[in-house]
């Protein structure tokens, strides 16, 4: 459990939360239709489809750049200082991280490529002085960061977090969620009879938050309310399409709601892309965990899909509505279009309750739910770290001159698929089949944590991917490619493989630093009821340079 | 037409990375989905969908249309004879 000190939402409605919330109140949405105009083959970016999307206009572009970043850290950046200008926080301490939630960090622009380079500039930007940890978990990073906020903060390995989740769309992107078919040209529909995709979506939305109870002197508009419990749980069934029973969903809800009341809950603030499978999948865990009643809310209508952003952007918006005894509208839904029994609609709800349950999903098959409360109850609560121990390790690097295609021929040999991974997916795979083979999995536990750790995040895949939209005469965007340009992909594989369905997720760091892998590992033990783990460092800078460490880890008490 | 079928075979392969299909055994009628086929998923048939604009310049905007014509290799080439660009 971890107090929210202050928010900030800075999305084309706005550059506060305050901004933003009144807009979204008068049913206001930066969702616009980019396309070819007519006579022409191309649109914004050189695209040949059209597709509706929420982007920052030229002109609040340049209010908030700054020189010497690019546009997604400047996003970032003025996101974080308008948060802590609302609190006193000594940023430089050691007791204080952040922790950056995205998809793509930098992909459309030239410099500084990996993630963990542009967490560095914001940090040294806003004044943090210790590692900044960048969480890349596809669609549901915002909510696997403030979850990793609350392990690290529970564990007392700091005393504060700065969750900031940020997006710039571009070129990459929208062709690689277009080659998927899963972006609509038209303002997206979430939980609608008539809904057919997606809307990308740029914003920048960032959290603060604090072991202990904040003092008055601390109070911002945000205050009282509390990260209570959250839950991770992969698919194990495919790394693009959801289990169409919302498996991995349904467990999630479960684990967090085991011995809480649904009638305290204000709303669930859904995922609700408007996809067909997404919002199908996730109507049928509601239904599944007896949450049919409690009113839905679904954002994506207001901001569109702003991935890296939307957990943290929707989890303040659902702060701050729920504050004002209102459910909010899910903007774009009139009638409903999926099979399992749900409360949506798309005018405001009055509520009189103080908490909400936050869903997220995404490729990889990770899904998480996490329970936001508003308390009178500020006892900090710390756990003891996780004793962990090691049962096997699996070092592979470029550098023994075996390729992994001939370790997976000789030693394993038995999962075809294989071809289809990327380098990152393919490492990860060889070294878990090696470590498991070793070490095998109890049949008690089939719900050990897959946490990864690298610096290249997935540069491999995303070059392939920029030769499949290279220029107009070679354009035919690769959906197979794109899907590995999100490196948690390859956790999920691992899932995937062994019917693994506890919780997946991949850390990028600016370089390989064991002792807080290591924290990190114990600090998620020790908060979720993970008895094992495979762990470690899965990076890939080319074909033929990479380089394993992952271990199998089981607790002890 | 089965010269085009024969092409076809080896594109799938190549664009699905089947490495451990044989081209022998790829038999143009089997089913390209489910158990008891070649086993291909989602993300396989919209890179087919790729493989038939880029080859064949055919754009086929709803993947929905594909059902009936990604049925098998034979049913893809008699699409394909049909509505070839190039």
């Amino acid at each position: 459990m971890i107090n929210v000190l202050s928010t900030n939402i800075t999305s084309p409605l706005g550059f506060s939360t305050e901004e933003n919330y009144q807009a979204v109140r008068t049913g206001a949405s930066a969702l616009r239709c980019y396309g070819p105009k007519a006579g022409e083959s191309q649109g914004l970016w050189g695209l040949p489809e059209p597709f509706a999307a929420s982007l920052f206009s030229e002109e609040q572009k340049s209010r908030l750049a700054i020189d010497g970043y690019t546009f997604f850290e400047a996003l970032a950046i003025r996101s974080v200082r308008e948060a802590l200008s609302h609190i006193s926080l000594d940023v430089a301490s050691p007791r204080v991280v952040l922790i950056l939630s995205t998809t793509k960090g930098n992909i459309g622009q030239a410099v500084r490529y990996y993630p963990s380079e542009a967490a560095a500039m914001i940090a040294k930007a806003i004044g943090v002085t210790t590692t900044p940890i960048v969480v890349c978990n596809a669609c549901v990073s915002g909510l696997s960061a403030m979850l990793l906020a609350n392990h690290l903060l529970s564990a007392s390995l700091y005393d504060y977090a700065i969750v900031v989740g940020a997006e710039v769309q571009s070129r990459f992107i929208v062709s690689g969620f277009q080659s998927l078919k899963a972006v609509s040209a038209e303002p997206c529909r979430p939980f609608d009879m008539e809904r057919n995709g997606l809307n990308p979506g740029e914003a920048a939305a960032t959290i603060v938050f604090a072991a202990k109870s904040p003092s008055d002197r601390d109070m911002t508009g945000a205050v009282g309310w509390q990260l209570v419990d959250g839950a991770v749980c992969n698919d194990a069934y495919h790394i693009v399409s959801p289990s169409p029973q919302g498996d991995g969903l349904t467990n999630a809800i479960e684990a967090v709601m085991k011995g809480r009341d649904k009638q305290q809950l204000a709303s669930v603030c859904v995922h609700g892309t408007a996809t067909l499978y997404n919002d199908q999948m996730e109507s049928k865990a509601i239904q599944r965990t007896n949450l049919s009643d409690v009113p839905l809310s679904a954002l994506k209508g207001y901001y569109g899909h702003t991935m890296g952003a939307a957990g943290v952007l929707e989890t303040i918006l659902s702060m701050r509505a729920t504050d004002d005894g209102i459910v909010l509208p899910s903007k774009g839904f009139t009638e409903l279009g999926v099979s399992g029994k749900v409360s949506i609609s798309s005018e405001p709800k009055k509520t009189d309750k103080h908490a909400f349950l936050k869903l997220m999903s995404g490729f990889g098959g990770c899904n998480v739910a996490a329970m936001f409360e508003k308390t009178t109850d500020n006892r900090p609560r710390t756990t003891d770290k996780a004793k962990l121990v090691k049962a096997h390790t699996v070092k592979l690097s470029s550098e023994d001159g075996m390729s992994l295609t001939d370790i997976y021929k000789q030693q394993i040999g038995d999962y075809p698929k294989f071809y289809k991974m990327d380098i990152l997916a393919r490492l990860a795979f060889v070294a878990t089949e090696k470590t498991l083979s070793n070490s095998p999995l109890k049949e008690e536990d089939k719900k050990p944590a897959i946490i990864l750790f690298n610096h290249s995040s997935s540069v491999v895949a995303d070059r392939q991917f920029f030769d499949t939209i290279r220029d107009a005469e070679n354009y035919f965007p690769s959906p197979s490619v794109f899907v590995y340009t999100l490196p948690n992909i390859t956790a999920g594989e691992v899932a995937i493989r062994h019917h693994l369905c506890g919780e997946t997720s991949f850390y990028i760091l600016p370089e390989r630093d064991e002792a807080l892998m290591q924290q990190i590992l114990e600090a998620t033990l020790a908060q979720t009821n993970a008895t094992s783990a495979i762990s470690g460092w899965v990076d890939a800078e080319s074909e033929t340079c990479y380089e394993c460490e992952l271990s199998m880890y089981n607790t002890t008490s | 037409m089965e010269q085009l079928i024969k092409d076809l075979k080896l594109q799938i392969k190549e664009a699905l990375n089947l490495e451990e299909l044989s081209l022998e055994d790829f038999d143009a009628d089997a089913p390209l989905f489910g158990d008891e086929g070649i086993g291909l998923d989602s993300i396989d048939v919209l890179e087919i969908i790729v493989l038939l604009e880029k080859e064949y310049g055919i754009r086929l905007a709803n993947p929905k249309e594909g059902k009936a014509i990604f049925k098998s290799v034979r049913t893809i080439a008699e699409y394909v004879q049909a509505n070839r660009k190039k």
